[in-house]
């Protein structure tokens, strides 16, 4: 040991970690102040070391207690008393074992429960529903096969699809079922033997080496480390790469290194899904020992850093939590589909109507002719072998079997179809999504992913983004910039080259150096005389002590070179722990017990006598610990107003000041910043504390927040250290970003646990707020303060129109009162706005601004203000965010992003879409939205314009056929049209047509308000649409109708006719407004058309069926191929001029921007020069 | 849909390659952009309206040159009040004379026609009732499920050819003479060939047809195989639509203008329960096939409104010009004219 100053340790081996566990508790009983039972503290220190929540004191600043995870907590605390019993080595086969079932099915069980599965679709259910009909021998329409293929055909492909996953997920099963960990065979004390995974029970004790997966929930009973300090990766569970430490209780690892036994009875909560809560307690040697979420190990982590470690299985195989949170993100319905609903009405609507003219019309008819039934010989109502009547059931019910049968034969103009081509579309578009190389991040290697295959087209159509600010606009990585000491400020920091720690022969040298300021240095040295020099070691030591960093010593090249790589939960903290080294201040070695510290080159060691997690109501944390010169010290951070609530303003007063001067300067250059504070313990006051310490840490029930009022009566009287700035940068491309959203019309709003002014300044960062833009701060303690600040900023906001009403047009007045104000918007005036009647207020105002920051809001708050919007206007939103803070705010906004950055995957777990980067948000909703909305808008227009045209073909005939619902096209025609006819090249359209080039969509982001103004999916498209298909089925019936009238035409020739033209009509429409043919669009659209020819001659072919050799025989006649080419003109006149005359002299603005990629590049080329003269003119 | 989220994939994916490049997946194929040109309006109007007119009279002037004789005869050939009864009647004589003076002369062959109207052979009840098994094949003579009303005799034996289709088949008949001079009329070869050769059997006889309480219509001569009598091969092609004409033969000889023609008709098949009219259709044919204006009016009208369009798009392409793809004409740039994007 290359200290010279004593520790205060005096059990030999407790200060080298290497040497043989030291039997006791170590450093307890030797502690001057107070003499705690020591199963107690070890207990607590193990609990309390652990910071499970992703809310770390400098991370977010407010992350409120309402976060998902903490709530379940809490909920558990009040209300769950059932627990299980777990026997330590004893396997129990009274809870799940650990064979886990990820596939939904087995080979007898998979046709019922699949098609259950697949019949839960409704539209599944209308197919079987017009199926089941048409088996009713009165009813039939279609023969028994024809009708069934359709639904059949659609319910095996997708069982086949689910049938392969379902094998894929059995096989990985299996292979994780069947792999071997090492369990002690029951009875041993120390004999593991080989087991397969899937044979674990609850109970058992396994074995875990380094590298090795954990195959259940594990209590960690004993490690290699003698402390009892396992490092695990947590990434398979929620992507954190950075290595995280686990606990042994000091009883087991005792224990268990000293006479190689386990025992005990473990107490444990039920199995629950959260993965960073977990309650239990042992009894063991007559002791009980409580555990908490340090001390479990959950399945899927990986054990790194630790030789080995040895725990008991609690929750195994469907029990696990990870296993309990596999579930997919949330499910939503983009805008198109629900819009969709409301033409299926119409359409419902039409279908009865078309039904009801039919069966009236098939009414009057038999009225009309009742008594000539009998000898008609095309009806011939008697069966003369019976004498009875054949298959008639009187007028009023041949009405009603008339009516069903019209639902049967008109079935298709709502098109079921439509839901499958729709999710193929996606499907497409999902993977043109992910591979665009514009989406691709270098520095992360992530790609873009759909998580949610079902709301591509909102991306369109968004008016709103909400936009976390920590991670997403910027880097998340933070860097350590100035601190504020004692009311100094040292903000000019140098490059220094780093300070490093000699270690037995050993260089260590961490593995970031940040720029220090050499007056600051200088005044460190003198630290050993100068008073004001003392407190500014204890300000770096507070740095090094008062976190959760975990020093991992890495091996270099050079063998007497090591690195300290500083693994925490926070970037804040890991900032702050390497400034704190590059002072001279390192941290070098951290159990569950001490700290070892080397400071300015002598080893000092503090022993860790308790840690106050941070939470959000504290917004703070705090640790207490022993220090070298044994007294006890309490070092806390936090954030500013947290901590000024604390200090003792008596004495300090003048340093106050000058600190919160400091830290206004800091967060107006866009800095994060953390107080830092200690206080010194005396005797009564620690014993009094640790009193409560220790039985808030033990209880079973409420001991969250049992501790939290015990950190909040420790944490008072507190002297202010100083103050630190980190700077979090910008990503690339942030400020062009919101520039380009911003001109497409969409509203920015930046939600941020952020104070104020670093809000304030991330924003001018970003060029969200500009100099000229007017600021409406509403930042208030109360209800009524609030109001008035509302109404006042309602008044603000109308003046300015008011005032240009006079002088400027209206549609100048809104977009220039819009530009000027912003609305700033504080967390704590939230809470008395939201869910009030205030809220109403705060929508005006907020959506009279052009840009809104919210600051310091809590999760939930930001789901409130998503919901805000949400509830309150049809306009589409969108959420981005990247930390466990965004997930409810993810999960609450029509349109969900996760950045997949630093803070792991919670957001990307809830999102429906995750990317690498901030500014990927253009290019997303800028084209590929803007294309997934133009496409799908067509697609599902079309789809209801192809059906109902041949709808309403089949439906002009009826007329001719005494309302019988005789269809002369075949019944394979009829159920091919839709599957094969024409579906294909309109999912072939819907993937790959763009109406405008990525270039030309990012250069005009205005153009993006296509979509924003519902233009391309609205009720007049569909009614115009509509129109489209009745003068198409009107031409393609009645000029094939007129000239055959009076001939020897039969049904079959003529439906062979009917079945041809609308197939060619509609593919001509498609073709028409088909905007960029490449290769595949040819191949699809004329491919089908050829398709359908052959289907028609396979058909005509088939001897067995009325129509053998009908089409061969028709196509043989001249009419046929004049009546073909007139139908074909004749529909798509009214269509061609429409269009031709729209985008001549009605241009859309997509339509100019198509003009400009054809012949305007050309131009610009050519000329450049002659630009400017234009745009002057 | 999700994705399917399990951990591993999720892993894999976020540590992925980077996409590679390809115009296929940038979607950057090569592509042909259309666009509306005045130059294209105004071309495709009038390569319309040019080929759209001349076949329009090609086929007028073909039509036009069809002579066609309609002689309805249902009314005339039944002089009793009670027409139903007396058609029901088998014991009275039904022949029936009528003469028809043609205007113009007409080339051979010429074909003969009978055409019913309000007959729907489209009704649902009887274009199923038929069995094309049985048609075809002798062993099916059973398949007679779809057959109903008409599928077995009383004793259940099936009935070949069965249903109401079959039962239903057409039997006035017609003897000619011109100018008082009989000629023949040829009916072989009426019916399609594909439905003598394929769809109706050669070795399938008829049996127990027509033997019912209710006489449908014509029997059929229980010798011959069903691939060799055609009326019925003709009758089975049903009819579109309630009008119709069916083949009934041809006459082989030119017949002059103003010649007579004397036609004797059986006149035995119902029409008159129903209301249906019956008629004797004497037609050459064309390319366009009989005597039909429409089609030729229909391009004619089609071809003109498109010459017409062209005209009113180049007044409107006149009067109100745009330069294709000036930014100016953007919305946001016609809004604030000063303001350059």
């Amino acid at each position: 040991m290359a200290s010279e100053r004593p520790l205060l340790s005096t059990t030999p081996g407790a200060s080298t970690p290497d040497d043989a566990p030291s039997p006791h508790p170590p450093a307890a009983s030797l502690l001057p102040p107070a003499q705690p039972e020591p199963p107690l503290r070890a207990d607590r220190i193990a609990f309390s070391v652990e910071v499970p929540d992703p809310f770390l004191p400098s991370r977010r600043g407010d992350g409120p207690a309402d976060d998902p995870s903490t709530l379940s907590q809490r909920e558990r605390e009040d209300g769950d008393d059932e627990s299980r019993a777990v026997a330590v080595g004893e396997p129990s086969a009274a809870f799940a074992g650990n064979a886990i079932r990820t596939a939904k099915y087995s080979v007898l069980t998979f046709l019922p429960r699949n098609l259950f599965e697949q019949f839960r679709r409704l539209s599944y259910v209308y197919f079987l529903a017009i199926t089941v009909l048409n088996q009713l021998p009165q009813v039939a329409v279609f023969g028994r096969g024809a009708s069934v293929l359709p639904l059949a055909f659609v319910l095996f492909v997708t069982a086949v699809k689910d049938a392969y996953e379902d094998f894929r997920r059995h096989r990985s099963d299996r292979m994780e079922n069947n792999r071997l960990a090492s369990v002690l065979a029951p009875g041993t004390a120390d004999e593991f033997q080989p087991k397969r995974w899937k044979h674990i029970r609850v109970g058992d004790v396994v074995r875990v080496a380094s590298n090795e997966t954990l195959p259940a929930d594990i209590v960690l009973l004993a490690t290699s480390d003698p402390t009892g300090v396992a490092h695990v990766q947590t990434v398979n569970l929620d992507g954190e790469t950075n290595l995280k430490t686990r606990y042994a209780k000091q009883e087991t690892q005792v224990r268990f290194s000293q006479n190689g036994g386990v025992g005990g009875v473990l107490h444990c909560e039920r199995p629950n899904r959260n993965i960073y809560g977990f309650q239990a307690n042992l009894e063991i040697d007559g002791k009980r020992v409580s555990l908490g979420p340090s001390n479990i190990v959950l399945r899927g982590c990986e054990l790194k850093n630790t030789t080995w470690t040895i725990g008991v299985v609690v929750y195994a195989g469907k029990e696990t939590k990870v296993m309990l949170n596999s579930s997919g993100a949330p499910s939503k319905r983009s805008r198109l589909e629900t819009q969709l609903n409301r033409e299926t009405v119409i359409l419902s609507i039409m279908l009865i109507g078309m039904c009801t003219t039919a069966s009236v019309l098939a009414g009057i008819w038999l009225l009309n002719h009742q008594r000539e039934l009998e000898f008609t010989q095309f009806f011939r109502e008697k069966d003369y072998t019976t004498g009875k009547n054949y298959n008639y059931y009187g007028v009023g019910m041949q009405i009603f079997i008339t009516f069903l049968m019209a639902v049967i034969v008109y079935q298709v103009i709502i098109p079921i179809s439509l839901y499958i081509s729709m999710e193929l579309v996606r499907l497409g578009q999902a993977y043109f999504m992910g591979a665009d190389k514009d989406l691709y991040d270098e520095s992360s290697r992530s790609k873009f992913q759909c998580r949610a295959l079902n709301i591509n087209e909102d991306l369109g159509q968004i008016r709103y983004v909400f936009s976390d600010k920590t991670g997403t606009l910027t880097e998340n990585k933070m860097e350590f910039q100035c601190s504020s000491i004692r009311g100094v400020d040292y903000s000019s920091g140098k490059d220094t080259g780093g300070y490093s720690v000699v270690v037995d022969e050993h260089l260590w040298t961490p593995k970031m150096a940040v720029k220090t300021d050499p007056q600051l240095a200088n005044l460190l040295r003198d630290s050993g005389t100068n008073e004001e020099a003392k407190l500014v070691l204890e300000f770096f030591l507070a740095l090094a002590v008062c976190n959760t960093i975990v020093p991992l010593i890495l091996d270099t090249r050079d063998y007497k070179q090591k690195l300290i790589d500083y693994q925490g939960e926070s970037p804040d903290e890991q900032a702050l722990a390497y400034a704190a080294a590059s002072y001279g201040i390192v941290l070098v070695e951290r159990t569950s017990g001490y700290i070892v510290i080397d400071v300015l080159g002598y080893r000092q060691r503090f022993d860790l006598l308790g840690l106050h997690e941070f939470d959000s109501d504290r917004k703070r944390m705090s640790v207490i610990v022993g220090c070298p010169d044994k007294t006890v010290k309490l070092y806390v951070k936090g954030a500013d107003s947290s901590i000024f609530g604390i200090t003792n303003k008596s004495s300090d007063l003048d340093i106050v000041r000058a600190t919160e001067a400091h830290l206004h300067k800091y967060s107006s250059l866009g800095l994060r910043t953390l107080v830092v504070g200690m206080r010194e313990l005396s005797q009564p006051e620690f014993e009094e504390w640790q009193l409560a310490y220790g039985n808030a840490s033990t209880a079973v029930l409420g001991r969250g927040n049992l501790l939290r009022s015990v950190a909040a009566n420790v944490e008072s009287n507190i002297h202010i250290l100083g103050a630190t700035g980190i700077e979090d940068k910008l990503q690339d491309g942030v400020p062009e970003a919101i520039e380009s959203l911003r001109r497409a019309d969409i509203k920015v709003w930046i939600l941020t646990g952020d104070k104020q002014e670093t809000a304030i300044s991330i924003g001018y960062s970003c060029k969200l707020l500009t100099s000229d833009m007017t600021q409406i701060v509403i930042n208030n303690n109360s209800k009524e303060s609030c109001r008035r600040s509302l109404e006042e900023a309602l008044a603000t906001t109308k003046k300015p129109r008011a005032a240009s009403i006079g002088t400027l047009s209206p549609a100048l007045t809104s977009e220039s009162s819009s530009i000027t104000l912003a609305l700033i918007v504080d967390g704590n005036s939230l809470v008395y706005i939201l869910e009030t009647e205030l809220q109403e207020e705060l929508f005006k105002v907020a959506t009279e601004c052009s840009v809104v920051l919210c600051c310091r809001v809590a999760p939930l708050q930001k789901a409130g203000i998503v919901a805000l919007i949400k509830n309150r206007t049809d306009d589409m939103t969108l959420a981005i965010g990247d930390g466990a803070n965004d997930v409810s705010m993810i999960q609450m906004a029509d349109v969900g992003v996760g950045i997949s950055g630093q803070e792991g995957r919670q957001a990307v777990m809830a999102s429906d879409f995750s990317m690498g980067q901030f500014r990927f948000l253009v290019p997303l909703l800028l084209v590929h939205g803007h294309w997934n909305y133009q496409r799908m808008a067509y697609m599902i227009l079309y789809n209801f314009y192809k059906n109902a045209t041949f709808v309403l073909v089949l439906f002009w005939y009826v007329l001719y056929t005494a309302f019988t619902l005789t269809t002369a096209i075949t019944e394979w025609s009829s159920l091919l049209y839709t599957v094969l006819y024409t579906s294909l090249p309109t999912i072939a359209v819907g993937i790959l047509d763009k109406d405008l080039n990525k270039a030309t969509l990012l250069a005009y982001p205005k153009l993006y308000g296509s979509g924003q103004r519902d233009e391309k999916y609205n009720v007049n498209l569909f009614v115009f649409n509509m129109l489209e298909a009745l003068w198409q089925s009107l031409v393609v019936f009645y000029l094939p109708y007129f000239a055959y009238r009076r001939s020897t035409i039969d049904m079959s020739s003529l439906g062979d006719l009917w079945a041809l033209a609308p197939v060619i009509v509609v593919n001509m429409q498609l073709a028409m407004d088909i905007i960029r043919w490449n290769w595949i669009i040819h191949a699809f659209v004329w491919g089908t058309i050829a398709a359908t020819t052959i289907c028609l001659f396979v058909i005509d072919s088939i001897w067995i069926l009325p129509g053998y050799g009908a089409i061969f025989h028709v196509m043989g006649t001249g009419l046929f191929w004049l009546l073909l080419l007139i139908i074909v003109v004749t529909a798509m006149v009214p269509h061609f001029v429409i269009k031709a005359f729209t985008e001549h002299f009605r241009p859309s603005d997509i339509q100019i921007g198509r003009e400009m990629e054809k012949f305007w590049n050309v131009n610009h080329q050519v000329n450049r020069s002659e630009i400017p003269l234009r745009t002057f003119s | 849909m999700s994705l399917s989220g399990s951990e591993s994939d999720s892993l894999a994916s976020r540590r992925s390659k980077k996409p590679k490049y390809s115009k296929f997946t940038q979607q950057e194929l090569p592509a042909c952009k259309p666009l509306l040109t005045p130059g294209i309006v105004i071309g495709a109007f009038s390569l319309i309206g040019i080929v759209f007119v001349p076949i329009g009279l090609a086929s007028l002037s073909a039509s036009q040159a069809v002579v066609e004789l309609v002689d309805r005869y249902d009314a005339e050939c039944v002089s009793a009040n009670d027409k139903v009864g007396f058609i029901q009647d088998t014991k009275t004589d039904k022949a029936c004379t009528r003469t028809i003076t043609v205007p113009k002369p007409m080339k051979r062959p010429i074909h003969i026609y009978y055409q019913l109207e309000n007959y729907y052979q489209n009704h649902r009840r009887y274009v199923k009732s038929r069995s094309d098994k049985q048609l075809r094949y002798k062993d099916s003579a059973h398949m007679i499920k779809n057959c109903e009303p008409e599928a077995a005799s009383e004793d259940g034996a099936p009935i070949v050819p069965c249903g109401l289709i079959a039962w239903s088949l057409f039997n006035d008949t017609y003897a000619f003479s011109v100018n008082k001079k009989s000629i023949e009329v040829n009916k072989k070869n009426i019916a399609w060939d594909s439905d003598k050769s394929n769809k109706f059997g050669s070795d399938v006889y008829p049996s127990n047809f027509q033997k019912g309480d209710l006489i449908g219509g014509a029997k059929l001569n229980d010798k011959l195989p069903l691939s060799e009598q055609e009326d019925l091969i003709v009758w089975m092609r049903t009819a579109a639509l309630p009008t119709f004409r069916k083949l009934y033969g041809r006459i082989e000889t030119d017949i002059m203008a103003s010649d007579e023609i004397t036609v004797v008709i059986q006149n035995n098949y119902n029409t008159y329960s129903f209301g249906g009219t019956k008629a004797l259709v004497l037609s050459t044919t064309s390319w366009i096939g009989g005597k039909n204006n429409f089609i030729g009016v229909a391009y004619v009208a089609i071809g003109g409104i498109c010459l017409f369009l062209a005209m009113c798009f180049v007044v409107l392409y006149v009067v109100k010009p745009r330069v294709l793809g000036d930014p100016s004409y953007l919305s946001w740039n016609k809004e604030t004219p000063d303001h350059p994007n």
